[in-house]
């Protein structure tokens, strides 16, 4: 199969899955009790004001030609207006994704920072007391709650020993970065810096656990490899070895598991955000749902579907790239 | 002043050096940052910017800086002149505000009386603007209209301390033009009269405000002002301990004790207007029977739900308004816990056997979960009837409780009402006459003549006495009859419970109103 098929196939596999996720968000909708003429009105309103917001909702028309109305708006970007806000959900879905986006990619750093120097120590030095550290970290990270970890990280970082702020957002990256560029100072940048510490660990560290988990997997299989024994037969050093050759090999299951963890991260900040009370797409989504704002939760729900088949087909084509044999299954 | 968000605390930094020297160098890289501002973190805020869209005292405090309420409202309920200079009853069903002349929108047009006019008419007609949830606190207030720049000529059908009481309460002035520009409701603008004119608004998350000149009172207190919302509590809490916040909204009981003993720190308590109870629509079975009703009463121990689960927060409650309030009856007390009473009631009123669900709100007043499994599980350990507690967004509760249909709303449930025009009618319209958002009384049998109507007929009777010692008997009585009847399960009278900055000299209304204007550090 070429390049350009196994492409064609995973994208229309995404279509597929993204269909399947706005069929089911509007299904859940129509099921779910609670009548959002009531939610856009409050108690009260006249049967006539009701009627006429029915009306121009499109709510008395059949489901069927609810649903396809709704599609049609999906394909040119219109998602309908929040029953709360009265505002256009695209806008306050896309004005929330810088947030969501910064916390999922600094949790990422976080996980590649911490992961990787300690997979390979573990590997390295196996049945030693830093491989027995460094596996325990790993099964304790894989288990913690996050909402848990995140209120200890708040309790002893910002409330106990002050280093950090305990909640909120203060300024975004991308505002921060014209700041340093234009005014010369960074003081927005380490106000962001400050801010997303703690929310990053927490968000990280489940990643954190499972990234060193596989690179000491990954580097303890390579190790084993002729091709490491006959490195070591030339003399070369054991820390070349390590780094330049096994860990690349290893890395590369690595990137893959990086890039499709990004989308659940983006999907799994929900909590962190309401932990921190960082605004992005997860403490949104929490509203939505709270005040029954079924046209928001929808947006979301189908934002972070997209944003997950997108990455998935992007790691798919890099991975694909780099190794002929997947296009060729 | 709090740095906003930062959170970097001089008084706590490094206090416990283990194991934070090398973060906290990392931290000193980074430094602190932020203009100072006085913050006020709550657990919610508003949907949108518009103040006639709302109608929970949360919102109103995020809208009272900017949009000006037409009076003072004192923390005893009175009213006092601040827009309005002087009213006047000129006529059975017309009250005559006159308006200060020197007040500006903060967009630089003058205030008049046809603005005045049109925030009422927006808020009482649905015509007008969008229909408007504050609609029911302005009782019997049917519309207004402009005499010249000056005076506006209210119209009512009730008593007229009523209808001023309502005015009070919830109008707060909007320029009619700039409304009538915009898409109704207003999502994410404001432009009011008031001290503060706003800088940044997100919905559900942050109002950012500043001092506005050209206001005509007094300069405010805090040059720079933040509402924000974080519903999470303990984040809320360590929002406070790390001094982001000034003052912050309904702290756990279990964080009062180290909220007291923290430097710096100092919690604030008021016995609050929220009254929590549970509704037992009457249309059907069992809670058709007041003697059932009343066994729901003796076996609900809400003395112990205050000390066991509040922490000793609260005051019980015998009867729909709590003390202070106009038409209070001070001579009822509250059902004692009594289970064996209880019993005896449920076999008298033959439904032994029944199988109750309490729904319960998720997160919106203080331990709310707690205490309806609390009253549940009470109820459950009566041998003659089963009880289990179910929790539901409080959004889906109020959605089938504030549809003026008793029939759609659960069989049973909790609920909190808060009242801030301190006279029993807005404590009682709304529960108990046909019509109203949550009308959940209409009990059609039970003797002659028949409860539902009496107490609803003496309720609008009560709006239309004039004599004020006339009518606070008058609703000494209905609070008399419906503590007998029992139509509710009467726990308690919730306190409001703040964590503020020590040096701050304020102190906490029982309207749950937070006017900055009051504070002072």
């Amino acid at each position: 199969m070429s390049l350009a098929k196994f492409l064609l196939r995973r994208t229309l596999q995404g279509l597929l899955v993204i269909w399947g996720v706005v069929t089911v968000t509007f299904g859940i909708r129509v099921v779910a009790p609670g009548d959002p003429v009531a939610v856009i009105l409050g108690p009260g309103a006249s049967e006539t004001l009701q009627e006429q917001v029915r009306e121009d909702l499109g709510l008395n028309e059949p489901l069927y030609v609810q649903y396809v109305d709704y599609l049609q708006g999906l394909v040119v970007g219109d998602l309908g207006y929040s029953y709360q806000s009265r505002r256009e959900v695209e806008i306050m879905v896309v004005e929330r994704v810088p947030a969501t986006l910064e916390l999922a990619l600094a949790a990422t750093v976080v996980a590649i920072v911490i992961a990787i120097p300690l997979g390979v120590v573990s590997a390295t030095r196996r049945n030693e007391p830093a491989d027995y550290g460094a596996t325990t970290f790993s099964l304790v990270g894989i288990s913690t709650p996050n909402f848990w970890l995140g209120i200890m990280l708040i309790l002893l970082f910002a409330v106990q020993w002050g280093i950090f702020p305990s909640s909120g957002r203060s300024v975004g990256l991308g505002e921060a970065v014209v700041s340093l560029v234009t005014t010369g100072h960074a003081n927005d940048l380490l106000a962001w810096a400050r801010h997303i510490v703690l929310p990053a660990i927490t968000l990280g560290t489940f990643f954190t656990a499972l990234i060193t988990r596989l690179t000491r997997s990954g580097m303890v299989d390579e190790l084993g490899k002729p091709y490491v024994t006959a490195a070591e037969a030339k003399g070369l050093p054991g820390v070349l070895i390590r780094y330049k050759h096994v860990l690349k090999n290893t890395m590369i299951p690595i990137v893959t598991v990086l890039g499709l963890q990004l989308g659940t991260l983006i999907g799994g900040a929900v909590i962190t955000e309401e932990v921190f009370n960082w605004p992005g797409l997860g403490s949104r989504l929490i509203s939505s749902i709270r005040s029954d704002d079924w046209p928001l939760t929808q947006g979301i729900l189908i934002f972070i579907a997209v944003s997950f088949v997108l990455i998935n087909i992007v790691v798919d084509t890099i991975y694909a790239a780099l190794n002929p044999q997947v296009t060729a299954e | 002043m709090s740095q906003h968000g930062s959170g970097w605390t001089s008084r706590r930094a490094f206090l416990t050096a283990t194991g934070a020297g090398t973060l906290g160098a990392v931290a000193g890289c980074l430094g602190g940052e932020g203009p100072e501002e006085f913050v006020v973190t709550q657990g919610e805020l508003a949907g949108n910017a518009d103040p006639n869209d709302h109608n929970a005292t949360p919102a109103y405090n995020v809208f009272d800086p900017v949009y000006e309420p037409l009076f003072d409202l004192t923390p005893d309920g009175e009213i006092q002149e601040r827009i309005v200079t002087d009213w006047e009853h000129v006529d059975d069903g017309e009250i005559e505000l006159t308006l200060r002349d020197d007040v500006v929108f903060h967009n630089g047009d003058e205030m008049t009386a046809s603005d005045v006019a049109y925030t009422i008419d927006r808020q009482v007609d649905e015509e007008v603007g969008i229909p408007s949830p504050q609609a029911d606190g302005m009782t019997g207030i049917t519309g207004a209209e402009a005499e010249d720049e000056t005076t506006v000529l209210v119209e009512h059908e009730v008593n007229p301390e009523l209808a001023e009481t309502g005015l009070g309460v919830f109008a707060r002035v909007v320029d009619e033009e700039w409304v009538e520009e915009r898409e109704q409701p207003i999502a994410d603008e404001m432009n009011g009269t008031g001290p503060y004119q706003l800088v940044e608004f997100q919905a559900e998350e942050h109002a950012v405000y500043e001092v506005f000149d050209d206001y005509w009172g007094e300069e405010p207190p805090f040059d720079q002002l933040r509402f924000q919302a974080i519903s999470t509590d303990s984040t809320r809490v360590a929002d406070l301990e790390t001094e982001a916040s000034d003052v912050v909204t309904n702290v756990p009981p279990a964080d009062v004790h180290d909220i007291s003993e923290a430097e710096g720190l100092d919690i604030r308590t008021v016995v609050s207007f929220r009254n929590i109870f549970l509704v037992m629509p009457n249309d059907d079975e069992p809670f058709d029977s007041q003697a059932f009703r009343q066994a729901m009463n003796y076996a609900v121990d809400n003395e112990a739900i205050i000390s066991d689960i509040n922490d000793g927060f609260g005051e019980p409650m015998s009867q729909p308004v709590p003390e202070d309030h106009f038409g209070h009856n001070p001579d009822l007390e509250p059902y004692p816990y009594d289970p064996d009473e209880a019993e005896s009631l449920i076999e008298e009123s033959g439904y032994e056997g029944e199988a109750l669900t309490l729904t319960c709100p998720d997160g919106r007043y203080l331990n709310d979960t707690d205490i309806a499994e609390y009253a549940a599980s009470q109820i459950d350990e009566l041998d003659t009837v089963s009880c289990e507690a179910e929790i539901v967004p409080f959004e889906d509760l109020v959605e089938m409780v504030l549809d003026g249909d008793p029939t759609t709303a659960p069989d049973f449930f909790l609920i909190g009402w808060g009242n801030p025009t301190y006279d029993s009618n807005y404590g009682l319209e709304p529960w108990f006459v046909e019509g109203q958002a949550s009308y959940n009384f209409l009990e059609e049998d039970l003797e002659e003549p028949v409860l539902d109507q009496r107490i609803e007929e003496a309720i609008l009777e009560s709006q239309t006495v004039e004599d004020e010692d006339e009518r606070e008997q008058l609703l000494q009585d209905i609070n008399e009859e419906i503590h007998e009847a029992a139509a509710w399960v009467f726990l308690h009278n919730e306190e409001s419970v703040y964590g503020v900055r020590s040096d701050l000299e304020w102190e906490p209304r029982g309207d749950e109103r937070i006017n900055p204007g009051e504070m002072e550090l």
